[in-house]
């Protein structure tokens, strides 16, 4: 594999670090609960939350938005991902975040918690190997000033295989593409350093993108920049489509009275192509797609915004918006059985309130 | 009702209006929740902006003349006391840049201004070497702000100029008459001069981002409504006390790990050569109380949660007078018992106020989103 090599023992001296950074008494919390694993097993997502406490956790739910279990975390979480392969989720830190914790759903495996390596931060988001063996995850060269895909063996307790580049600064989201050997990453193109905290620092100057990379070497396959008149527009969330295309949604940096596209789609090989929204619904969005999901059924691409207390819901076919609602501090989407469900920051999971604050994203087990 | 359908473009799929009507059932369960006071947010802003950042940048400008002025006078004239002059000078702009920097957002970060203005931390010397090799090759190119402003951001600033002042080879100042050294830090002084100048012309154009923060509403540039304008607001706060923790305090010093005290990394403290790291720091937490109560915040909150507000400059208070106590060269003051009991006890207070602002304030006004300020994520 073409990937740049890191020593193998630094995850583990990474982790050493870690749990003696976070505590042994966070870390005997995450010995697998036997007497929770059965109804675990029917937890159909998985979202990061902040308890009433101040408290950061992981939370199973079921379809109806019920908490079926909770898990514990050092600190804030925010994108997930979930291989049904290998019956394995994760929860990845916050940027500039340090920790991703991967657990199986059911609880039918000791969870494991690796570390950023020296040098990198996480950003957030990650996405498993078609076969659920290996894990990637977007990370910072911050030094360097590049986006990096971290790369983690499954198979060897996710210790750090190597990484190769977002082809991109700033990279954010990113997903299996639907060949299972192609990365799909949301280049965000905003420049932040951990020493300035989650100060964005070239807004003047962003340079977004999308990146199609080949799995098997890193390889750049294509990438796609914005448009000039819209360098500002910073791309952040994907999901694939039941024909395998991309749909991506982006957080708009420049003026706030501007009205830019905030979504669109293509396929690889072909040209992006914005989503048409109705002005009213670009409004509703301010600016701002805090999530995307695609329910592949039923065709639906689903769009969150929490700056503007709104959900929306595109028929993935013609464009055309489906359903608007409000829905206050929108946060995470996920396809549900029909439609999707939503969440929100003040504890509102489908049609259940709770006493938690839900994070920014929410993943379907399954 | 906070979660309603408002538009139904089309007919939709049954299946998703089964979600709509989940959402209905959940309203009855919503808790009453705090609403923000819109009216009273563009009096709030306008006073954050002509009570706190205007003057913080037209003091900075106004310091930053003094302190270009009094390096040309050294260069000139050295002597033991026009480098007091200088150094007196550059106390008085850390004060001033220390107070402003919590604003980090606008005019400042355009340009790579702040970066340009202070680079820290430097954690691999990679700027401090980049001055060491300019002072070591009297690289020429350094003395003159024009081609200094192209050099690498660390030096071209505050960080460089302390060096200059404070660092090896520095007792040099007081001796040479327009010497190398003493150029290149009046060079450094004009470049700050110019961008102290440019943030504060940015700041006073009666049609720029001053309006834009003044009058929040669909045909503003940066705030739609009040919401949007508060949030950015009590993100400087939240943001500004998270900042000041984790990239200026605990580098040098983490508190109490496993029931003993951090040895500390002195040299890693912000302004460790010239003894500007407490004052400095003093300053960063007095300029959060200063917005928080010029910027009238207290405004947005309800009648019954007006305690918070008492509570919030308390916290600050204590840090502020803990910060002026601690009097002895960092190094020192972490290794002397009562001086690191003071920092201990900033440390617990800066947690407090975090806590505080981000969910006692932010709640209380009506803007649960002080969870995430939707800030780029």
């Amino acid at each position: 594999m073409a990937y740049q090599s890191i020593p193998s023992d630094k995850s583990l001296t990474d982790r050493r670090t870690f749990l003696k950074m976070a505590g042994a008494a966070w870390a005997a919390t995450l010995a697998p609960q036997v007497a929770f694993a059965l109804s675990r097993a029917q937890a159909v997502y998985a979202s990061g939350f902040r308890s009433p406490n101040g408290a950061y956790g992981v939370a199973l739910l079921s379809e109806e938005g019920a908490i079926i279990d909770r898990m514990p975390l050092p600190a804030r979480a925010h994108g997930m991902t979930y291989s049904a392969a290998s019956n394995r989720a994760v929860a990845f830190a916050r940027r500039p975040g340090t920790f991703a914790m991967i657990f199986a759903p059911d609880g039918s495996a000791e969870p494991i918690v690796i570390t950023s390596a020296e040098g990198r931060h996480f950003y957030g988001h990650g996405c498993f190997s078609g076969d659920g063996r290996l894990l990637y995850a977007t990370e910072n060269d911050f030094d360097g000033n590049r986006g990096m895909i971290g790369v983690y063996d499954g198979s060897n307790g996710f210790a750090r295989l190597g990484e190769f580049p977002s082809y991109g600064i700033g990279p954010h989201d990113m997903t299996l593409g639907a060949d299972g050997h192609m990365l799909v990453v949301a280049n965000g193109g905003i420049e932040t350093h951990p020493d300035f905290g989650r100060t964005k620092l070239n807004l003047d100057h962003m340079e977004p993108s999308l990146a199609l990379i080949d799995t098997k070497n890193g390889s750049l396959i294509e990438r796609h920049v914005m448009p000039e008149t819209l360098r500002q527009l910073s791309t952040r969330h994907v999901d694939i489509d039941a024909d395998g295309k991309v749909w991506f949604a982006c957080q708009y940096e420049g003026a706030r009275n501007d009205l830019p596209p905030l979504a669109g789609s293509f396929s690889k090989g072909e040209d992006i192509r914005f989503l048409d929204l109705p002005e009213e619904t670009t409004l509703a969005l301010a600016n701002y797609v805090g999530a995307i999901a695609v329910n592949r059924r039923d065709g639906l691409v689903g769009l969150t915004s929490p700056k503007g207390g709104a959900e929306v819901t595109v028929d993935a076919r013609t464009g055309k918006v489906l359903r608007q609602t409000v829905l206050a501090d929108a946060a995470g989407i996920a396809p549900a059985k029909s439609g999707f469900v939503a969440s929100s920051y003040d504890g509102r999971f489908g049609g259940t309130l709770s006493d938690v604050a839900w994070d920014q994203h929410i993943v379907r087990l399954g | 009702m906070r979660y309603r359908p408002v538009l139904l473009l089309s007919l939709a799929l049954s299946a998703v209006l089964s979600v709509s009507a989940m959402a209905e059932d959940a309203e009855d369960a919503a808790p009453p929740r705090a609403s923000l006071k819109q009216e009273a947010v563009p009096d709030v802003m306008a006073k954050a902006v002509d009570d706190f950042i205007r003057p913080g940048y037209r003091d900075l400008m106004e310091g930053t003349e003094s302190l270009a002025e009094a390096a040309h006078v050294l260069c000139e004239k050295p002597s033991e006391e026009t480098l007091g002059d200088v150094q007196m000078t550059f106390d008085e702009v850390v004060q001033q840049w220390s107070t402003i920097e919590i604003v980090r957002v606008g005019p400042v970060l355009d340009g790579n201004r702040f970066e340009r203005f202070l680079f820290f931390p430097d954690r691999k010397s990679t700027g401090l070497k980049q001055v060491q090799r300019i002072l070591a090759t009297s690289d020429e190119t350094a003395t003159s702000p024009d081609t200094l402003k192209g050099k690498s951001v660390a030096t071209q600033g505050l960080g460089a100029l302390e060096y200059v002042l404070y660092g090896t080879g520095a007792e040099v100042l007081p001796q040479e008459k327009g010497g190398f050294r003493c150029r290149y830090g009046a060079a450094i002084a004009d470049n700050l001069k110019t961008i102290a100048a440019e943030l504060s012309a940015e700041w006073e154009k009666p049609d720029g981002i001053q309006k834009a923060w003044k009058n929040p509403g669909p045909a503003n540039p940066l705030y739609r409504d009040g919401k949007e304008a508060a949030t950015e607001l009590l993100g400087i706060l939240v943001h500004g006390v998270e900042s000041i923790r984790d990239q200026r305090l605990r580098p040098f010093y983490a508190g109490i790990i496993k029931g003993e005290p951090d040895k500390g990394h002195p040299k890693l403290a912000i302004y460790w050569r010239s003894g500007n790291t407490m004052p400095a720091l003093s300053a960063n937490f007095m300029a959060l109380q200063t917005l928080f109560n010029a910027a009238d915040m207290q405004a947005l909150l309800p009648k019954e949660d007006q305690s918070v507000v008492s509570a919030v400059n308390y916290v600050l208070q204590a840090i502020v007078d803990d910060a002026d106590q601690i009097d002895l060269p960092i190094d020192e003051a972490i290794a002397d018992d009562d001086q690191r009991a003071l920092l201990n006890r900033i440390l617990q207070n800066t947690n407090d106020v975090l806590q505080r602002l981000n969910l006692d304030f932010g709640a209380a006004i009506g803007l649960t989103s002080g969870f995430s300020f939707a800030d780029g994520d």
